[in-house]
Order: C-alpha cells, then sequence, then structure tokens
C-alpha cells in the first residue's frame, strides 16, 4: 500500500487573513488540520530591550507601538506601573480620561476585530462600516494627542495635555458644497467630549447594524458556531484571558477584579459566553463595545461636570508647563533635567496588568534606582492566545483555520514585542 | 411555535434579508466619502506631522542647540553638532532629522524650551532616493518659514493647555 | 576615631574630621556647592545643612567637627527645609541659562536642585546681571550664574598660589573677579572648570560642542610630562571633545595641568597626515600602507646597518619604544636613541638604567629639603610643581639652583642663579661645604678637580646644612640640568651631595615617558632592561656628527623637538632615505623627510606610560586614528613583517607588553650611580653675553604645539629675546627692539623683551620652535647686534623682516 503522508502547507507569513506576519505551518490530512505551528518573531522589535536603554517616559511610545490596534491600554499599563513604583497617583481627571480612552480604544479595537474577522470569513461590508466608526475614534485620538495611532498621550501622574475644547472641522471643496460639510460639522461644534457623546449616542445603532448582518446570519453561524470550542478549565490552563477566557464562560475582568484609575466609579456589565466556540466570543466582544460604550458615556458626564487638573503636581515627575518653564529657575531646571535625564525609580520591582481589548495586558518592571529600568517584561495576552492554535484547530477544516486566527484577534506588534 | 416562526424565517432567508435591508439602506444613503487628495478630513491643531525648525519674527532662528530633543528623542532621530556662532551665540551647525528613525512622538517639541522643533501638519511626503530621510537643517528652517502662520496659530490655541 | 550616627547609620569617623567628611565615607550623600576635600572649608552656600541631634538650628556638615556619640540627620523634615530654603536663594538670582549652559546636564546646580529643591519658584522680581570678565583662552565665563561658592577662589589662593580670583562686595552685590583683572595665568587654572559647580566657569575651546550625556568617556594618560597624570578623554564620534582629570591621589590627586586639558586641540589639528606620503623628486604623493611600508622596508634593508640611525621622541608608549629597538636591533643597529634634547651624555655607561624620581610622588611631598638645579619644575611638570609648593607651604625648606628667577609661590629658602657655568659653579660650592663638613667621604679625591678654585658662600653653605639637617631630603635635577652641555657634571655633583647628605637623587626627565624609554632600551647602549649591549651604537648627538644614510625618527619633529635642531636637520638633508613615523606634517618635515607614516596620537592607540616615579599606567585609545593614521606599534609591526624580521607578530598591545615584562619586569629603579670623576668645568662666565635656553611649558611636543588655545595663553612664550633690564640698558636695547642674535652656527634676528627673571649677563631664548633650531644648543656666549631702523614705535614690527 502505498505510504500516505501529511500535507504540509505554509499559511502566511504573507497571508491576507494571517493579521499581520503570522507564520503558520499547518500539516493537513485532506483538508483536515492534524497540526498547527505557529512561528512568530517576524516583528520583533526588541521592546523590551529597547526599554532599558532609556528613561522611563522615551518608552511611552514604544508602548503604543505594542498592540498598534489599541494603543492607549498598553501605554496605560505602562503608566500606571511607573506610577506604582513611584508611588504616586494621577488626578482623578487624568484617570476618568485614561479610563475614557481606555474604553474608546476598546471599541477601536474590537472595531477593527470585527471588520477584519468578518471578512477574513466572507462578511466583506462590516470593514468598511466599522471603519467608518475608527474614523470617529482615531479623530478623538487625534484631536487629543495629535497623532490617530501612536498617541504618546498618557503620562506617568496623568495625561499629558487637558481635552481640547474645539473639534477640528471639515471645509467644503469642489467635491461637497458648504451645506454638505455643514452636516458633516454638525457633531464637531463643540467640544472634543461633545463630540464624544454625540459617538456614544450613535454607536448603539451601529452595533445593532452590525448584529443584524452577523449575529443571526446563517453563513456567519456556520462559519463560527462550534469553532475553536475550549472548555472553561482548559482556557484557564492555556492562560487565556480577556474575551478568550469570558468567551469559555468563566468570568474573569481585570477591570471588576483589580479594579485600576476609576473603573470601580463605573458600572457596567461583563458578558460571558457559554459554549467557548469562536461565535461564543463573537457575542462576548460584540456586548463588550456595547459595554464599553456605557463607560465612556459615565466618563463623558464626570468629565463635563469636573474641570481640574490633569498632571501631578510634582515637578520630580512631571515636567512643570511651559508658561513656568519660561519664566522661571526651579521649574526651567527641572524641565531640563526631566528631558534629559529623566527621573529616577526607587530600587524595587512591580507587576501592573491592565484589562487591554485582547486580554491581560502586564508589565514587570525591576528597578535598580536609576533613571532607566533594569529589566522590562511584557506580558502580551496575544502570545498566550495563539499558543493554542494548535490545540483550537486540530481536527478542524482549513477555512476553520482563519476563524480561529481571528477569533483570537492575535496582532503581531504586541506577540512579537 | 417558536421553532416554527424560526423554520419559516429561515426558509424565507429572513436574516439575510434583514442584513441586506441594511446594505441597501447604505447603497441609498448620502455617501460620506471623503474625496483624498482634493479634499481632506480635518486635522487637529496638535496633529504631529513632519517637523520644521521655527524663527523668531525678526528672523532669526529659534533654535540655540540645548540639545534637549535630541536628548529626549526614544529614537536617537536626532543629530545635533554645535558650536559658537561668530557673534557668539550658541547655534546648530547641523541639525538632521532621520525620518526614517522618527516615531513622532511629539517629545521634541514637548522638551523645546524656545519653541524652535515643531511637528508641522504636513504628512504627505515621499523618498524617492536613499538619503531623502534625511531633513537637513536648511529644510527644516524652511519648513518653519513656509508654515509659520499656521503653526504660531496652532501654538497659540494650545498653550493653556500645555 | 569617634563614634557617630548618620540617619541610623554607626559611622567611626577620624577626630576632627568634618560631618560632611564622614558621611562621604559612608556613603550617605549630603548637597553641598563650596565643600570640596581639596580645599579650605569655606561654610558659606550653607547647602549642606543638616540636623544635629541637642542642636537648635541646622548645622552645615562641611564645618561642624564629629564628636563622640553625635546623631545626625540628613533627611529629616528639618534638614530637608533648610536644604529646600537654601535651594531656592541660590536660585533667586541664578539666570535662566540652563539651555545655553555649558554645565547643563552635568551641573552641580541641577543635579541638587532637582535633589533637594523646590518644584517651583516664588521669586517673581527682577534678577541680577554681572559683567563677564576675560580670563583668556582658556576659561569662558558667565559671571551672572555664579553661586558665589568661592572654590575658585580658594583654588586661586590654596592650589594655584595666585590670588588670580577673588570675591568683592558682599550679598546681592558681591561678586567674583579676576583680581586686578589679570588674566589667570596659572599652569592650573583649567582646574576652576572643574570646581565651579554651575557654568560660570567653563572650558572655552569646548565651547557650545557637546552635552555631557553625548559623549563617550574613556581613562588615559596624559603624555606631556613624566608624572603620567591620569585623565578621562571624553569624545564624540572619532572626535576627542576635551580631557577632564581622573582622580588618583598617589599621582595627581584630582588636577591636571592646562596642559594636559587642553592639549587635545592639536590631535584634531589641520597639520595631522591622512594618509602615507612618499616624497619623489621634491613632490609628495599619498601612497597606500602596503606601498609606503614596502618601499621603507627595501629602502632600509639595503643600506650598512651602521649607516642607519633610529631616533624617537621622549613621549612614545612603552609598547612603541620596545618595537622601535627591536626593530633596530634586527636590522643590525645599535644607533638608536631617544635624548635628542641632552648634549652632555658622556656618563651614560654608568648613570642608572632609569632616571626616576627616585621616590613615589606621595613620598616626594613629604621631603623637608628640596634643592632644585636646573628645573622650572611649576612649568615643566605642574603637578610635581604643585606637590613642591604643597611641601614648600608645610616649612620644607626649598632651595633653588637655577638659570632664570623661576617663580614659584611659596616661600623660597635659598635661590642661586646665573648661566650655565653659573649653574655648576653653584652646584659644586655645595658640594664644597658638604664635604668640608664631612672630610672621610670616600670620593673626595674624585671631586678634587672639579672643586678646585670654588669656595663656598653663605647660601652654599645654608642649602649644605638644610640638605643635611632634614631626615628626608631631595636634590631634583630639572629639565635644564638634563640638557645643560655638562649634565654629566652636574649629575655626578648632585649624586655627590646626596651621598654627602643623605638625599634622595630625582631625575625629572622631560616628555611623557622618558623612563619608559631608558627601560625599553632606546638607547644605544643598553638593551631592553638595562641589558648590557656587547658594542655601544651611536647617540642621537653622535649620529649628527657622523653621516648617517637611513634616519628613521618616531613621534618627534627634528626641528623643534631637538636642540640643536640646524645640525639635525643637516644631518637628515644628508640622509638617503628619512622616515617620518608622525601624527603631523610640518614645513620642515615636508622639508627633510622622504616618507611620512601617519600615526595615531595618545589618544588614538592603545599603550603603556611608565611615569617619573615608575608607575606603569596602561590606557586603551579613545578614539579611532584621524583617517587613516594607524597605532604607531601596529606600524612597526607590519614594518616588521615587511621586512621579513623574526618576532613581529603581535595581536594587541598587550602582547607586547608580555613580552617587555619578561625583558624588563624584574628591573629595580634606583636613580645613584656610580659616577666617574667630573670633568673640570670649562664654562667660565663669558665676557659677553650667555645664552640660556629652554622649552617653555607649551612648546614641549608635537601636539601641544599644535593646541590653538594654549598657544594664545601667556605662558605660550613668543618668539624673542629676553633679558633683564640692567643687561639691556648694557647692550643699548630697549624693549621691542629687534636685534640680531649671533651664535654658533647662525644668526637671526628677533625682537627684544625685557623680562628681569633672566639673571645679568645672560639671554634668555625659547627653544622647541622652528625658529630658533638655526642657532644650535641653546648654551654659551651670544652676541647681540641692534639692527638699525628699529624703534619704539609701530615701525618696530616692520623693521623685523628686513
Amino acid at each position: 500500500m502505498a505510504e500516505i503522508r501529511n500535507y504540509t502547507l505554509n499559511f502566511g507569513p504573507q497571508h491576507p487573513s494571517a493579521h499581520g506576519v503570522l507564520r503558520l505551518v499547518l500539516e493537513l490530512d485532506g483538508e483536515i488540520v492534524e497540526r498547527a505551528d505557529p512561528h512568530i518573531g517576524l516583528l520583533h522589535r526588541g521592546t523590551e530591550k529597547l526599554a532599558e536603554t532609556k528613561p522611563f517616559n522615551q518608552s511611552i511610545g514604544y508602548m503604543d507601538r505594542l498592540d498598534y490596534v489599541s494603543p492607549m491600554c498598553s501605554e496605560q499599563a505602562y503608566v500606571l506601573l511607573i506610577e506604582k513604583m513611584l508611588g504616586i497617583e494621577a488626578p482623578i481627571r487624568a484617570q476618568y480620561i485614561r479610563v475614557m480612552f481606555a474604553e474608546l480604544t476598546r471599541i477601536l479595537n474590537h472595531l477593527l476585530w470585527i471588520g477584519a474577522h468578518a471578512m477574513d470569513i466572507g462578511a466583506m461590508t462590516m470593514f468598511f462600516y466599522s471603519f467608518r466608526e475608527r474614523e470617529d475614534i482615531l479623530d478623538c485620538y487625534e484631536a487629543v494627542s495629535g497623532a490617530r495611532l501612536h498617541a504618546t498621550y498618557f503620562r506617568p501622574g496623568g495625561v499629558y495635555r487637558d481635552l481640547p475644547q474645539r473639534m477640528a472641522q471639515y471645509k467644503k471643496s469642489k467635491w461637497h458644497n458648504q451645506r454638505e460639510v455643514n452636516k458633516w460639522n454638525e457633531n464637531r461644534q463643540g467640544t472634543l467630549l461633545d463630540f464624544i457623546e454625540d459617538f456614544t449616542n450613535r454607536f448603539p445603532r451601529y452595533v445593532d447594524e452590525y448584529e443584524t448582518l452577523l449575529t443571526e446570519n446563517r453563513i456567519w453561524k456556520q462559519r463560527t458556531v462550534g469553532i475553536g470550542v475550549v472548555s472553561p478549565e482548559r482556557a484557564l490552563q492555556l492562560g487565556f484571558t480577556g474575551a478568550m477566557l469570558r468567551g469559555s464562560g468563566v468570568e474573569w475582568d481585570l477591570r471588576k477584579k483589580q479594579p485600576y484609575d476609576v473603573y470601580d466609579q463605573m458600572k457596567f456589565e461583563v458578558p460571558v459566553g457559554v459554549n467557548g466556540d469562536t461565535y461564543d466570543r463573537y457575542i462576548v466582544r460584540v456586548e463588550e463595545m456595547r459595554q464599553a460604550n456605557v463607560i465612556v458615556k459615565q466618563c463623558v458626564d464626570w468629565l463635563k461636570k469636573n474641570p481640574g487638573p490633569v498632571m501631578v503636581d510634582d515637578h520630580k515627575v512631571a515636567p512643570p508647563k511651559r508658561s513656568e518653564m519660561k519664566g522661571d529657575m526651579e521649574s526651567l531646571i527641572h524641565h531640563f533635567k526631566l528631558f534629559t535625564e529623566g527621573y529616577c525609580i526607587p530600587e524595587g520591582e512591580a507587576y501592573q496588568a491592565v484589562e487591554h481589548p485582547k486580554g491581560e495586558f502586564g508589565l514587570y518592571m525591576i528597578s535598580d534606582g536609576a533613571n532607566k529600568p533594569y529589566r522590562l517584561k511584557i506580558r502580551a495576552p496575544g502570545f498566550a492566545h495563539l499558543y493554542a492554535t494548535d490545540e483550537m484547530s486540530r481536527g478542524h477544516m482549513l477555512a476553520d483555520v482563519v476563524s480561529i486566527i481571528g477569533t483570537q484577534d492575535v496582532v503581531f506588534g504586541e506577540i512579537d514585542r | 411555535m417558536e421553532s416554527v416562526t424560526r423554520y419559516v424565517k429561515s426558509l424565507f432567508l429572513w436574516e439575510l434579508l434583514k442584513g441586506l435591508g441594511v446594505t441597501g439602506r447604505y447603497l441609498f444613503a448620502r455617501k460620506i466619502t471623503v474625496q483624498y487628495p482634493e479634499e481632506k478630513t480635518p486635522l487637529s491643531n496638535r496633529f504631529r506631522g513632519l517637523h520644521a525648525l521655527r524663527r523668531y519674527p525678526n528672523g532669526e532662528e529659534r533654535c540655540i542647540a540645548c540639545k534637549l530633543c535630541e536628548a529626549v528623542c526614544p529614537a536617537l532621530a536626532i543629530t545635533i553638532e554645535s558650536e559658537p556662532r561668530a557673534d557668539g551665540t550658541r547655534r546648530t551647525t547641523r541639525y538632521d532629522i532621520d525620518l526614517f528613525k522618527c516615531i513622532y512622538c511629539g517629545f521634541c517639541e514637548e522638551s523645546c524650551p524656545v519653541d524652535s522643533i515643531v511637528e508641522t501638519k504636513e504628512f504627505e511626503y515621499t523618498f524617492e532616493k536613499r538619503g531623502e530621510n534625511i531633513m537637513t537643517k536648511e529644510m527644516l528652517l524652511a519648513m518653519g518659514d513656509k508654515y509659520e502662520e499656521q503653526l504660531a496659530a496652532d501654538r497659540l490655541e494650545d498653550a493653556p493647555y500645555r | 576615631m569617634v563614634s557617630i550616627e548618620i540617619d541610623g547609620k554607626q559611622i567611626k569617623a577620624n577626630d576632627g574630621a568634618m560631618v560632611i567628611e564622614a558621611a562621604d565615607d559612608a556613603g550617605i550623600s549630603i548637597p553641598r556647592f563650596c565643600y570640596h576635600k581639596k580645599l579650605s572649608v569655606a561654610a558659606n552656600c550653607r547647602m549642606c545643612l543638616v540636623h544635629v541631634e541637642k542642636a537648635r538650628k541646622p548645622l552645615p556638615a562641611c564645618a561642624t567637627p564629629v564628636t563622640e556619640g553625635m546623631k545626625i540627620f540628613t533627611r529629616t523634615p528639618l534638614a530637608l527645609q533648610a536644604q529646600k530654603g537654601v535651594m531656592e536663594f541660590l536660585l533667586i538670582n541664578h539666570p535662566l541659562d540652563c539651555p545655553i549652559c555649558d554645565q547643563g546636564g552635568e551641573c552641580e546646580l541641577q543635579d541638587v536642585a532637582m535633589g533637594y529643591g523646590s518644584g517651583l519658584s516664588r521669586y517673581c522680581e527682577g534678577k541680577r546681571v554681572v559683567e563677564d570678565k576675560n580670563l583668556g583662552p582658556l576659561i569662558a565665563t558667565e559671571m551672572t550664574r555664579c553661586i558665589h561658592c568661592t572654590r575658585c577662589v580658594r583654588f586661586g589662593e590654596e592650589i594655584a598660589g595666585i590670588k588670580e580670583l577673588g570675591a568683592t562686595g558682599r550679598g546681592e552685590h558681591m561678586k567674583i573677579g579676576t583680581y586686578v583683572e589679570k588674566t589667570v595665568d596659572s599652569e592650573l587654572s583649567g582646574n576652576v572648570i572643574d570646581l565651579c559647580p554651575v557654568g560660570a566657569l567653563t572650558s572655552k575651546p569646548f565651547r557650545y560642542r557637546a552635552r555631557a550625556w553625548e559623549m563617550r568617556q574613556a581613562d588615559s594618560i596624559a603624555p606631556h610630562d613624566c608624572v603620567g597624570s591620569n585623565i578621562h578623554i571624553h569624545t564624540k564620534g572619532r572626535e576627542v571633545l576635551r580631557v577632564v582629570p581622573r582622580d588618583n591621589e598617589a599621582v595627581n590627586e584630582t588636577w591636571i595641568s592646562d596642559r594636559d586639558r587642553f592639549s587635545y586641540e592639536g590631535i584634531h589639528s589641520a597639520d595631522r597626515v591622512e594618509k602615507p606620503r612618499i616624497k619623489e623628486s621634491g613632490r609628495w604623493t599619498e601612497v597606500s600602507w602596503e606601498h609606503a611600508l614596502a618601499f621603507v622596508g627595501d629602502k632600509l634593508k639595503a643600506l650598512p646597518a651602521d649607516k642607519l640611525g633610529f631616533v624617537a621622541g621622549p613621549s612614545c608608549t612603552s609598547e612603541e619604544y620596545y618595537l622601535f629597538q627591536k626593530l633596530a636591533r634586527a636590522l643590525g643597529t645599535d644607533n638608536i636613541d631617544y635624548r635628542l634634547r641632552q648634549l652632555d651624555i658622556s656618563d651614560q655607561a654608568q648613570v642608572a638604567i632609569s632616571q626616576t624620581l627616585g621616590q613615589t610622588i606621595e613620598e616626594f611631598e613629604q621631603n623637608n629639603a628640596f634643592l632644585l638645579v636646573g628645573s622650572n619644575l611649576r612649568k615643566d611638570q605642574p603637578i610635581l610643581g604643585h606637590r613642591l609648593r604643597k611641601a614648600g607651604l608645610r616649612g620644607a625648606s626649598v632651595s633653588l639652583i637655577n638659570s632664570m628667577d623661576h617663580e614659584f609661590r611659596f616661600p623660597v629658602a635659598n635661590k642661586l642663579l646665573g648661566g650655565a657655568g653659573d649653574l655648576i659653579r653653584n652646584l659644586a660650592g655645595v658640594t664644597k661645604e658638604l664635604l668640608a663638613q664631612n672630610a672621610s667621604y670616600k670620593r673626595s679625591k674624585d671631586l678634587s678637580d672639579v672643586l678646585s678654585g670654588i669656595e663656598a658662600n653663605d647660601t652654599h653653605r645654608s642649602i649644605a646644612k638644610a640638605l643635611s639637617s632634614a631626615n628626608k631630603a631631595t636634590v631634583i635635577l630639572g629639565n635644564q640640568a638634563n640638557y645643560h652641555p655638562q649634565s654629566s657634571t652636574i649629575r655626578a655633583l648632585a649624586a655627590a651631595i646626596c651621598e654627602l647628605s643623605g638625599a634622595k637623587l630625582s631625575i625629572v626627565t622631560d616628555g611623557g615617558n622618558s623612563v619608559g624609554a631608558q627601560l625599553m632600551g632606546v638607547l644605544p647602549h643598553r638593551g631592553p632592561g638595562g641589558k648590557k649591549l656587547s658594542k655601544t651604537g651611536l647617540s642621537f648627538n653622535e649620529m649628527l656628527t657622523t653621516s648617517i644614510k637611513g634616519l628613521v625618527v618616531m613621534g618627534a619633529e627634528l626641528d623643534a623637538d631637538t636642540l640643536t635642531g640646524s645640525s639635525a636637520l643637516e644631518t637628515a638633508k644628508h640622509a638617503e632615505i628619512v622616515v617620518s613615523i608622525t601624527p603631523f606634517s610640518s614645513a620642515a618635515i615636508e622639508k627633510y623627510a622622504h616618507v611620512m607614516l601617519p600615526v595615531g596620537t595618545f589618544a588614538e592607540t592603545s599603550g603603556t606610560y611608565i611615569n617619573t616615579e615608575g608607575r606603569w599606567q596602561s590606557f586603551e585609545g579613545a578614539v579611532q586614528p584621524y583617517a587613516e593614521s594607524r597605532p604607531a606599534w601596529k606600524v612597526l609591526r607590519v614594518l616588521g613583517n615587511v621586512m621579513k624580521l623574526d618576532g613581529f607578530d603581535y595581536f594587541s598591545t598587550e602582547e607586547v607588553m608580555d613580552e617587555i615584562k619578561e625583558h624588563v619586569g624584574h628591573v629595580e629603579l634606583n636613580n645613584l650611580f656610580e659616577w666617574e670623576a667630573p670633568a673640570v668645568t670649562g664654562l667660565n662666565g663669558s665676557n659677553g653675553l650667555e645664552m640660556i635656553g629652554d622649552v617653555p611649558i607649551y612648546s614641549v611636543d608635537a601636539i601641544v604645539r599644535r593646541a590653538a588655545a594654549l598657544q594664545g595663553t601667556t605662558d605660550a612664550v613668543s618668539s624673542c629675546v629676553y633679558l633683564n633690564s640692567n643687561a639691556a640698558s648694557k647692550q643699548g636695547l630697549m624693549d621691542s627692539d629687534t636685534v640680531s642674535v649671533v651664535h654658533q652656527s647662525g644668526s637671526i634676528s628677533m625682537t627684544v623683551k625685557l623680562d628681569n627673571r633672566v639673571p645679568d649677563g645672560c639671554i634668555f631664548l625659547p627653544s622647541g620652535a622652528s625658529t630658533t633650531d638655526s642657532l644650535g644648543a641653546p648654551f654659551g656666549s651670544v652676541k647681540l647686534d641692534k639692527l638699525a631702523g628699529s624703534i619704539n614705535d609701530q615701525g618696530a614690527i616692520g623693521a623685523a623682516n628686513v
């Protein structure tokens, strides 16, 4: 009898469904996946090592570039870690701003995930719709930080600048006359908070639309129900966190269990799945978007009512205001030293995790008392999830691998670090 | 009863038709497409694009070669060389920004004590030849001269926040 | 010892120590501005206020002596509040200069303000402005930044010995300025740059070049004098940007001389040679290293060994010396020498294997009596000069037998001045007096010739008494004694004086590594480690009188690094091939050399210097050698390979050093030697004028001569004829007259400068400059002819060209 061997297939790293630079070596028996072997490291930039060579603040921008789909959440973990090690706390308004943007970022992340996931499976339109909403959130990013993606906005001790009072507006062109442009600019008349509020009012309707397109859709269900089932026990053993864990029915959310910033002031629900399959994880994430929207709303309400400082009043950590820096000696010295040497963190070590859209994003830092970390370890949630690809896809068809990668919501910036 | 409804709905592709209803509505709705490049999305006054070196209104360059931007640059994209100018003031003889290295974090602008190095709203640029990624002092000053009005207005608006 | 407690830590402190010293030893940091461990306590900045138990007010740690059982707290609210208050006061008048201030980033004021000051200022009135002072070409000032710690003032008084900076006014009106606005002209003045805790005093050549954080720091050794001061070289890219001292209590404490600090400018001079060059029919062309080395190898091998000469300057590394002599001896010649400025080496067979200080630098300072012979120690070896001054201020008796009345900034017990002959006669006088007290001296007969006709006068007696009565005494032979045309007589007499009085003999030599040169055997009569040779080769002076066909010159410029420049150039002119292993080119080298092999300076090579104590100090190169130049040891190594000589297969200076250690490791250094009966001095006072020559502080080697800022100082002697007003009026000369100086081998026209440090009947002509090389050795009688047309007006300068 002729020897039958499994067919080995290289999936990626230039595959459109590989979500970046994943290289998956698949052993196939016909169309059945026998083994999936993810190869990582193609986007390795040495963030951990880079952080060891520069003052603490200079690494904030590199946190953005870990999970570039949800930049501000990684930033949040980093600044919280440094605040923990320094023993300082950001002003309450800054904490609200951070929570608001963390939740906007969650929406941002899930929108990209749902768009890409649906497109992988075949629902092209979702991608357009989700990117339309992303545009609004990216405008918020830009309004507050000046960058649409890599914000570098959170700082140890608060945030860089308070929210702007004005939104940039569309200008009329040969394509759109003043009336049309005025319509576009309707929600841009007030402050950034007004703009966000308007978005939160609109957003549930958009989510309804996504659900109309997907939730009951038979093709969607055929491609997701019963695919990549992970039992709650197995999910815990595999180190799953975030929606991957909650999709399997484990109620675990750091925002509830270990609240940071002002999450303890927020009212929101944690959605939990039942079957632990791709469909449940989809439902969980969609609900998370709705809950994030609820949190953003609460933050907007609070922020509108409570003006105040957004940065600690400690110039040993936070640079003074520019007007002060130009006028008095102490401030100038502190400005100079903070931007060249930075501050020193007392000897010690700490771990700080946040409920990142993808799961538990943790940073572990050891300081030897210098102005840069002795060691920084990044715990990327996507790594643990990707690790389960083999287990999740074994016995499934080749086409299901795409849904499994999609449901894992992997981003190689954080996995490869 | 419920299972009957579900069966009927399923038979008549109800959920698919509902989905098509959503897409159909958008098919006939007014388009929100922005016709780039003739038309652009609005840019925040905090936008961090291509760099520029500014001058004082009297034409004197602001930069005093304090090198704070060089020190704070996480990507080590800035290279400065300095020496006393003929009038004895501290000036740069070289101010290069490697746009391949730059991560547009805005720290240089944040650190500048004289508002010299700034990030403009310019974001449309390409390099065709090796070496064009280096922005020299002359190029940066030219950028500053070109956009000075806009830069000054943006900085003025943002001043209360910084 | 008393036991105290600082911040709960039990500490043992010396009796009488100040709290801040005890804290520093225990590693507890107390902020300070005015306190410096090497300066007296001023306690005027008040930054070091600490909380002492049972004291009602915070006390300054720098001026509070420790007492038994004292409890000190540096971080209590009382102490912190006091420190914060002081910091606020200090910053009231400080200008907002950080961005343009060179000190930014390494500023004590910034650091302490960050660590102890408040984050915001409460002061909003106007700040004071202080006029700047001109402190010469080395130190840039910005006096508005001054916080009146008075470290520089105390440095001037206590270390440099010049009250060059002083404080006037009080409170808000206090100002630091140069005393009577005079240029800072101490040879150690650059140290105030390090002392100044703020940016009021900064380095002028380094001005605005770089920030502290951009530079790399390399440990190195200063190559310009035999002290071997420990330095840090700060570099950026391939450029040396500055040199700062590295603490070494045994050598240079925390100081370095201006020469060591600012000489780095010479490294990047425009004279650097980029590629090997060969002169073909009078025209220089750049060639590849392979070509140049093959060319040199062929030429040298083609010449008979006894027609080869190897000449090195006194500041190369030991490894370079070793390979240099190895190369020479592998080619079969012993015509090798480093003594380019020594005119009399007739006692070379007897003298010590290596001439050294004869004691450590720390021991040197402990002597109670010094006799300085022919030495301008302060300028020639500034760090030794500082040690001598410390001894002098402590009460040691310092006597001088010099040709010039060099200024020593402490009370000098005895001073004898005069020309070359007088120097020997005075030394003989001291010997005679010592001999009279010690009739049983076994070698008295050997001295009878040289002492005949010598009468000891009161000063001689006083010197003799000081030397023999002190329990630790030293006779120092300086550069001029070594350059003296009868230095063998000086050495014999000095050795006799030491034997008679029990003093130690110190021979301080020129260059950065002459001890190394001697130990490595860059001598015609001794191999490495003082190994006796079967036959003696030609010394440098002998090479000048024989026809040398092939000359290899390493680390020296024959015109400026010798005392007999004209004859050296003459010899080179007649040679078939002159190879110059040099970092720099010059007009003279271009004229006399046929091949230039560009090599790195001390900052661009690894190696070892052996200082005057016999201390071996190795260092690494701080930067890549300039352009295509290579470290000299590599050039010699490859030259050995090219000529197919055995034993030139080293991969690093460490390997060379291992081999050196085998040959030299056993040598014990001892200056005393079996001197031969000195010849009768023929240097009777000449009827006319006598010439005194010496190498000024900033002309000692090729690098220093190219250091622009140093050449702008008052110590950079211009090429003039110096004589005192007495002699000038006898000759009918006035300041700025132009004269023709007629000496042994030639005459040149120069400007007259009046200088009362020159003794009667003498003129002083600085050596080490290419302008004076045609005059021959700077000793003996000389004639000055006043040139017509030289008058005391502006025409004088023009007339000099006639």
